[in-house]
């Protein structure tokens, strides 16, 4: 797709609150729009335990109640993206490009494929065969969904992204219906490979290198203070 | 992805930047999304619309599509009153991506002012800026 001449920026976080991250998307897709950043952006991170409600709900989906999860203080947040419930939490490996697609000469199914082969090759680095479906969009291994995309678009500039289940830990998606289909199971890396700890970094690195390869740029680490006294 | 060159750009509509077409039909004005925006999504799955009585400013989001785990949102190319919305979206989104102008047009206004539209780019303008993304 290019020939790495073109940097993103790449900003790391260990662990952010769903909402911060949410809202500095939103302030980034923005400052994207107004011409203030002109660099496509990646957020790589991992988020405390969260529910998140897609454009059309899926509040029905979830099996437990409000007050099992607020026991547990886990919070539900209803937010803009595309698709149905679905879990974030500890252990699962969170991307977010902020992307003027028309500029990246990029569609959105275009866009949503590269995603699927970044998430297809980190499970390839760790000996776990994963494949899209056209029709359930993701990546799965077998009858199992290994990772998830959901993505809003504003003004041409698409932000959210996927989530890859490195070594989440499982039980949280059997409270809900993920994505609002009846007999879909949920798995990890680390379920995949029988492994008892599957290295959140290794992840990350192969996150990296592979998100550089299929969308053809090179990453340039930015620090989240830089990133903030950007916008 | 289609070419520019194969794209479908009436020249009885305006198009905004956003890629949204604006018709004038007498004191009426139907709004849609170009062919452009439908082949950009792919195939659109659902397609939220606004109340009709609802008043919305130039630029206001009017509603989203959805494709593809995608949910693009949508915005006034001008101001006015929104007077119907194409209920046949409903069971068959299908239609922005097959008649992004005819069947597929998504809602009708009474505008603020119909000279608005005026502002917006013709075919050749809107085609010129397609080819300089």
């Amino acid at each position: 797709m290019g020939d790495r001449s073109t940097a993103w920026l790449l900003c790391e976080f260990a662990q952010i609150e769903y909402t911060r991250a949410l809202s500095l998307q939103r302030d980034i897709a923005a400052a994207k729009h107004r011409g203030r950043i002109e660099e496509d952006l990646l957020l790589m991170l991992e988020h405390p335990p969260v529910f998140t409600l897609g454009r059309r709900g899926g509040r029905e989906n979830l099996t437990v109640s409000e007050a099992f999860l607020s026991e547990r203080d886990i919070p539900v947040v209803q937010i803009e993206r595309g698709g149905n419930i679905t879990y974030h939490g500890p252990g699962q490996l969170v991307l977010y490009p902020i992307v003027s697609l028309a500029r990246r000469k990029l569609s959105v199914t275009g866009f949503v494929e590269a995603l699927e082969s970044v998430m297809i090759r980190i499970a390839a680095d760790f000996g776990v065969s994963a494949v899209r479906d056209a029709r359930n969009r993701g990546v799965w291994v077998k009858d199992a969904k290994l990772g998830s995309i959901g993505i809003n678009i504003r003004h041409g500039v698409a932000f959210h992204g996927l989530a890859l289940n490195v070594n989440t830990d499982l039980a949280p998606f059997s409270w809900i219906r993920p994505c609002g289909l009846s007999d879909v199971f949920i798995t990890s890396l680390a379920a995949e490979t029988g492994a008892a700890t599957v290295a959140m970094e290794k992840a990350r690195q192969a996150a990296r290198s592979h998100f550089e390869a299929v969308f053809g740029v090179r990453l340039e680490a930015i620090e989240p203070a830089a990133l903030e006294r950007m916008l | 992805m289609k070419e520019i060159s194969e794209l479908n750009l009436p020249e009885d509509v305006r198009y905004a930047e956003d890629h949204e077409w604006v018709r004038i039909e007498g004191d009426k004005a139907r709004i849609g999304i170009s062919d452009y925006a439908q082949d950009q999504l792919g195939d659109i799955v659902f397609v939220e619309l606004p109340e009709v009585g609802s008043k919305l400013s130039k630029g206001d989001e009017f509603g989203t599509v959805e494709s593809v785990k995608a949910v693009s949102e949508l915005y006034m190319p001008v101001g006015g009153e929104v007077v119907s919305v194409n209920n046949g979206l409903e069971d068959a989104p299908e239609k922005v991506n097959n008649a992004p102008y005819t069947d597929g047009w998504m809602i009708e206004i009474s505008p603020d002012d119909p000279s608005e539209a005026g502002s917006l780019l013709d075919r050749a303008a809107y085609l010129k800026m397609l080819e300089g993304q």
